[in-house]
């Protein structure tokens, strides 16, 4: 029984305050104002829609982050079109925009916003669903998609640079008797065209061990990624990126109160010939402390110490509030 | 640039710092409440669902909407208690094993993720379950075993009934 269209929304926003040791001054940054829209057409049809508002210096950019049309056949077969958060590793496809999902006020730097380091986001088709494994809870994703534009930063929103298709396969498990319990592998594949530069091979293993209980959340994601020109192969680079995030929600009378630290790093070989030239090594390590004092806000106090490939290291404090509007 | 860092490499106060906060929160762990109804949850089913038996693990399943339809496609419509009731305490409690917040955070991110076209539809009161499982084909519920009219089914779990020795939802 259908009764007709059914609509839902979710809105998320954040402001922060930033204090930093480094050139740029002290103050109040708004985070991103985000919309996230569903339409379920029928039992089986259903449209996402996430929109952005994000505060530049003398503008808001707005941004189609999201936009998937679904039908699912059954829970097997999920078939889906459109623009999408690329399923590789855990973060990138889990938290999306909404800072008040994440535990920490910002993104691991290896899939921050407009990271070159994955492609975040990607364009094309999605077919995803549930394996025949029993307790295991195995579930797959296998997309086709446009793959990086020239600025590497952004998907081939309005087109293919290159008659190349990126493809990316994802195996994921979520134990049926282990709450909390999810792990997964992947692999992306795409050949990138530069402005003014040979074609290059780029391809992406990634691993994550999620425990995703509050009391405690654990998250360890790695990605592994190759890059050779097309035209000389012995012309090549890697990346390593990884990061690990460990929290505690407080029990009683203190569980509004949620302690976490996080370690990450990126490596990229001086010569890899999509990334070398970036400056995109990093160190990081914050320290922080969620408050959830409303059952729709809450409030991050962090520390953070990262070094930069070319900017040096770097103390600065953060603080946001977080909010979501929902009804659920 | 190949350098590689360790912990023990960190600086010395965000060592410091991170093993005090780890170390901290141990001594405020609490055993979880544990929660009882007067009468055992039966879980309820729209008659014409082609369902009698679930395990606790495929029930959990249901209710976490990682199984999304039942064996004969038709899509699977969860109703759940709104808060504060006892119903739903327990459920949160047995099936979820989670708390009110992690409840509606797991929600919001399932929709956010686009893996589910919308939340578990909230049910104000034991009468109004009964009816919307009686309206709604695909729908599954619970209700205190003593509110079940002949007008749902009642789903045996781990191949036990409410009234029965060993029903895990007591």
């Amino acid at each position: 029984m259908h009764s007709g269209p059914e609509f839902s929304a979710i809105g998320f926003a954040d402001v922060n305050y930033i204090s930093a040791d480094g050139t740029e001054p002290d103050g109040f940054v708004l985070g991103q104002a985000v919309a996230h829209l569903v339409a379920s057409l029928d039992e089986s049809l259903t449209v996402f829609g996430e929109f952005s508002a994000t505060a530049r210096d003398s503008e808001y950019s707005f941004e189609v982050e999201r936009l998937i049309v679904k039908y699912d056949f059954s829970d097997r077969f999920k078939l889906s079109a459109g623009r999408y958060h690329t399923p590789i590793g855990y973060w990138n496809s889990a938290f999306h925009h909404g800072a008040w999902l994440q535990t920490t006020t910002s993104r691991p730097e290896m899939v921050k916003f407009g990271s070159k380091i994955l492609p975040i986001h990607f364009v094309g088709v999605l077919l995803e669903g549930n394996l025949p494994s029993g307790d295991l809870g195995l579930e797959y994703k296998a997309g086709l998609g446009n793959g990086r534009h020239a600025n590497i930063a952004r998907a081939g929103d309005a087109g293919d640079i290159n008659g190349d298709k990126a493809w990316m396969m994802q195996l994921l498990a979520k134990p049926r008797n282990v709450t909390g319990l999810n792990a997964g592998i992947g692999f992306y594949s795409d050949e990138v065209t530069l402005p003014d530069s040979p074609n290059v091979r780029e391809s992406t293993f990634s691993a994550y061990a999620v425990w995703g209980n509050d009391s405690p959340e654990f998250i360890f994601e790695y990605i592994h990624s190759m890059h050779e020109l097309v035209t000389d192969s012995s012309i090549e680079g890697d990346v390593d990126a990884w990061y690990a995030q460990f929290a505690y929600r407080l029990k009683g009378k203190q569980r509004a109160w949620k302690p976490y630290v996080r370690l990450e790093q990126t490596r990229v070989d001086d010569n890899d010939p999509l990334l070398g030239a970036e400056g995109l090594d990093y160190d990081g390590g914050i320290l922080g402390v969620r408050w959830d004092f409303n059952p729709y806000a809450a409030l991050k106090a962090e520390y953070r110490n990262e070094e930069f490939d070319n900017g040096g290291r770097e103390n600065n404090f953060r603080v946001q509030v977080a909010i979501v509007l929902t009804n659920l | 640039m190949t350098r590689r860092t360790t912990i023990g490499q960190l600086p010395g106060r965000l060592r410091c710092l991170l093993y005090c906060v780890v170390a901290s929160t141990l001594p405020l762990l609490a055993i979880a409440e544990e929660i009882v109804t007067s009468s055992p949850l039966a879980i309820v089913v729209h008659k014409d669902t082609a369902v009698d038996d679930l395990t606790m693990t495929e029930l959990r399943s249901i209710f976490l909407a990682d199984r999304q339809f039942w064996e004969d496609r038709a899509r699977i419509i969860l109703l759940v208690r709104a808060p504060k009731s006892d119903e739903r305490d327990f459920v949160l409690n047995r099936i979820y094993d989670m708390s009110e917040a992690e409840f509606r955070q797991y929600w919001v991110a399932k929709m956010f993720r686009a893996e589910v076209p919308r939340g578990p539809k909230i049910v104000f009161s034991n009468d109004m379950t009964l009816d919307l499982v009686v309206a709604i084909p695909g729908s599954i519920s619970f209700i205190p075993a003593d509110k079940v009219t002949d007008e749902v089914k009642v789903v045996r779990v781990d191949g036990a009934l409410p009234t029965d020795e060993g029903y895990p939802l007591k």
